[in-house]
């Protein structure tokens, strides 16, 4: 697996293949039925807002998109916003994506009961973003 | 600041005690200013029953202000069962109602000759003949009230037949589901004749500065709608987190002898919120609504379980029926007993009858078999009856497990029920049981929380891993300070709210220029003073302990085999602390250092 800077096209391409091809994802994350968009916020060396868009079902990731808007895509079941540098800090390690949701570093609009319900998988796919995360900018 | 009225029951009569300016600004409010209150009474031999147990009724500086999260009051006294310090806060609508009425606390002594209910407004305070009510349970007896005093507006707090009973472990309850739970107060009311307290009032609470409080309250309150935690307990209620709670193994199942629920996704705040949820419910003036209202198969709207009593009768009694633990949190509501002390009680009889260390014969017939609702039923009203094992039950699980030669199988920490947050999945719960001041609370420190991730960098309180030891030690201090000062002002735990705008809030609310290190600085004293009250009560370093079965690892789930070394936690607990390695007393420049010089006369005499 290519461990690629973040946030970029490649990185984003890295992280579907990634979660296509690792067992224990597909395994954790069977029940999994929602897309995700990120909006990363501008800060630090990154200069300009970020969107990522990941359709994610039942184990698999369905469909990427990179610099995605929302006007684009039918009301994704989560967009998650928060500043480039709490993205960066969750990706190397630095800050526990839980410790970022319950601080509110991390900003979720969507179904907190289906994320709540489905905590493992959110945790798993942490780990599958850290894994092909080599740097940051 | 408004006084205290002292209600001597023997006598009946009434008087008004001034709370010292110099005690608020040392104190802030609710149970720490209590604490002060009844630090000269609460000593040996004292009375944990009847005429001579004082029960004190507090506000906070911020009650009734409509700030975030703050409709709440305390009430505290000494613990029948923990025969310690007791403090329990509740939310509804009563503490504000009380201020409302003029008063910041309301002191009980003394016994009726019969039951009586004391009723208090802006047109007088009458204490009123309450035999007709004796008897009924906590929603019965609070609409008869009601129609009694027939006013509008009214808020009651009263207490079930568990506490007329002398249920050790019976509590007191407003506004149909708001529960002054732990730590068996209501047996202390109860034991004064004393069925219920009727308050309504029509008074702003004192605000020193209204336009800055305005303001501050506004932009609180905004925010905290919009945190995610908030926003959490909204959507899914209290139990919100129970799937990651069982992920993580500090959901508690077969009385803390097994590591997971596979059936989570049936009792948890999602499942509640998907099947049975029609609206939501809320304190006064809180932005949050945690309050669940269900509707069951009956038809008929009820409160919802939060997840105390989610856990106490699902996943410790292996019971996966929404519906039946809704029913049967509502029972112990009615007759008025804590549902984390009486489900971990019950729990320990069921482990001691699967262990065949109590039998159908020490049972009344029942067969106690986990997962079996109907008989947890039966054992709740035998309990607030006090009939058959039921009279044992409601001793609590220390006398219960003593009874039977079996002490060291109940999960319980000096006479108080360990609540379902497992220390072998969160460590930080270790030492927030072993030293809370009223036995195993999860409410002087939900530390759990910054075990999960929530962690308040700015004044001091920084993650470490859920399964890390000593290190922790201070950091678990500086939370119980931290939560201290929510337990004086009186705040809501679930209120996310930023420690310097509190120090705002309380400032512009009290006339007295506060920050956020003098409150914390408050929150170690009143923190202190507890403990301090514990010692003369007979406490001992001996007594900061965990009970063995969180000591032992657990084969499945998320704790992932982890057990707490409690003796290295507590080593650096007593360090973060400043108390005495041998004795457990603060030092005195501990207790010097934290204003708090008579104390340290009567500790180091």
């Amino acid at each position: 697996m290519m461990s690629v800077l973040f946030p970029s096209r490649e990185w984003l391409g890295a992280l579907h293949e990634k979660l296509n091809t690792d067992g224990h994802y597909n395994s954790v994350a069977r029940h999994w039925e929602g897309d995700l968009f990120f909006d990363i916020r501008p800060e630090g060396n990154l200069v300009e807002a970020v969107s990522m868009y990941l359709d994610l079902w039942h184990g698999v990731s369905r469909r990427v998109e990179y610099g995605a808007t929302l006007a684009s895509l039918p009301r994704p079941k989560f967009i998650l916003t928060a500043q480039y540098g709490n993205f960066a800090a969750v990706l190397l390690g630095k800050l526990d994506a839980m410790t970022a949701m319950m601080t509110s570093k991390l900003r979720v609009d969507g179904s907190l009961g289906y994320m709540m319900r489905h905590v493992p998988t959110v945790l798993d796919f942490v780990r599958c973003a850290r894994e092909v995360t080599a740097r940051v900018l | 600041m408004q006084p205290i009225l002292e209600v001597d029951l023997s006598a009946g009569a009434f008087s008004e005690l001034a709370i010292p300016a110099a005690w608020r600004n040392l104190f802030i409010g609710g149970a720490s200013l209590a604490a002060r209150f009844l630090y000269d009474e609460l000593s040996p031999p004292g009375e944990l029953l009847g005429p001579n147990a004082p029960l004190l009724f507090m506000t906070g500086p911020l009650t009734g202000t409509f700030g975030p999260a703050v409709g709440r009051f305390v009430v505290c006294g000494r613990g029948p069962a923990t025969e310690r310090w007791a403090e329990s806060n509740c939310g509804g609508f009563w503490g504000p109602e009380l201020r409302a009425a003029g008063f910041d606390g309301l002191l009980i002594r003394g016994k009726a000759e019969h039951p009586v209910f004391i009723w208090l407004s802006e047109r007088g305070r009458e204490i009123r003949d309450a035999r007709h009510i004796w008897g009924m349970d906590t929603y019965e007896a609070q609409d008869q009230v009601k129609a009694d005093v027939g006013s509008a507006g009214v808020h009651v707090a009263c207490v079930g037949p568990a506490a007329e009973n002398g249920v050790v472990f019976s509590g007191i309850y407003c506004d149909h589901g708001r529960t002054a739970g732990r730590t068996g107060l209501g047996a202390v009311m109860a034991s004064k004749n004393l069925k219920a307290i009727a308050v309504h009032g029509s008074k702003k609470p004192p605000v020193a500065e209204p336009d800055r409080f305005g303001a501050l309250r506004s932009d609180a309150n905004r925010a905290l709608k919009q945190d995610n935690e908030a926003r959490v307990l909204h959507e899914l209620g209290t139990a919100g987190a129970a799937n990651y709670s069982e992920y993580l193994g500090a959901m508690p199942a077969r009385y803390f002898h097994q590591g997971n629920f596979d059936a989570v996704d049936d009792v948890s705040g999602a499942a509640m919120t998907e099947r049975f949820l029609t609206g939501q419910s809320t304190c006064h003036g809180c932005v949050i609504a945690c309050g669940r209202v269900v509707q069951l198969g009956d038809g008929r709207k009820r409160k919802g379980p939060e997840y105390e009593t989610i856990c106490s009768f699902g996943p410790n009694l292996l019971i996966s029926d929404l519906q039946a633990i809704t029913r049967l949190g509502e029972t112990c509501d009615r007759k008025g007993m804590d549902t984390i002390s009486l489900g971990n009680t019950i729990g320990l009889a069921f482990r001691l009858f699967e262990l065949g260390r109590i039998t159908k014969a020490d049972t009344d017939g029942l067969e106690l078999r986990w997962g079996d609702a109907e008989t947890v039923f039966r054992l709740i009203e035998m309990t607030a009856a006090r009939q058959g094992i039921g009279a044992l039950l409601a001793q609590g699980s220390r006398s219960f497990g003593r009874h039977f030669g079996a002490e060291d199988e109940a999960v319980q920490v000096n006479g108080l029920e360990v609540a379902y947050h497992d220390p072998r999945g969160v460590s930080g719960m270790a030492l927030a049981y072993a030293t809370s001041p009223r036995g195993a609370c999860h409410n002087q420190s939900d530390y759990f929380f910054v075990d999960w991730g929530h962690t308040q960098p700015e004044i001091g309180i920084e993650y470490y891993p859920r399964h890390a030891q000593a290190e922790k030690a201070a950091n678990v201090a500086r939370h119980q300070d931290w939560r201290t000062v929510y337990n004086s002002l009186v705040m809501c735990i679930f209120a996310n709210v930023a420690p310097a705008v509190q120090a705002d809030l309380l400032s512009a609310a009290s006339g007295h220029e506060w920050n956020v290190e003098e409150m914390l600085a408050a929150g170690a004293r009143g923190w202190n003073l507890k403990r301090a009250i514990n010692l003369r009560l007979g406490l001992t370093a001996e007594n900061d302990r965990l009970p063995r079965a969180l000591l032992e690892p657990l084969p499945t789930g998320g704790t992932e085999g982890f057990t707490p070394d409690i003796e290295g936690m507590l080593i650096g607990y007593y360090e973060a602390r400043g108390w005495d390695s041998a004795s457990g007393k603060p030092t005195r420049e501990t207790l010097e250092r934290l204003r708090m010089p008579h104390i340290a006369r009567d500790l180091w005499q």
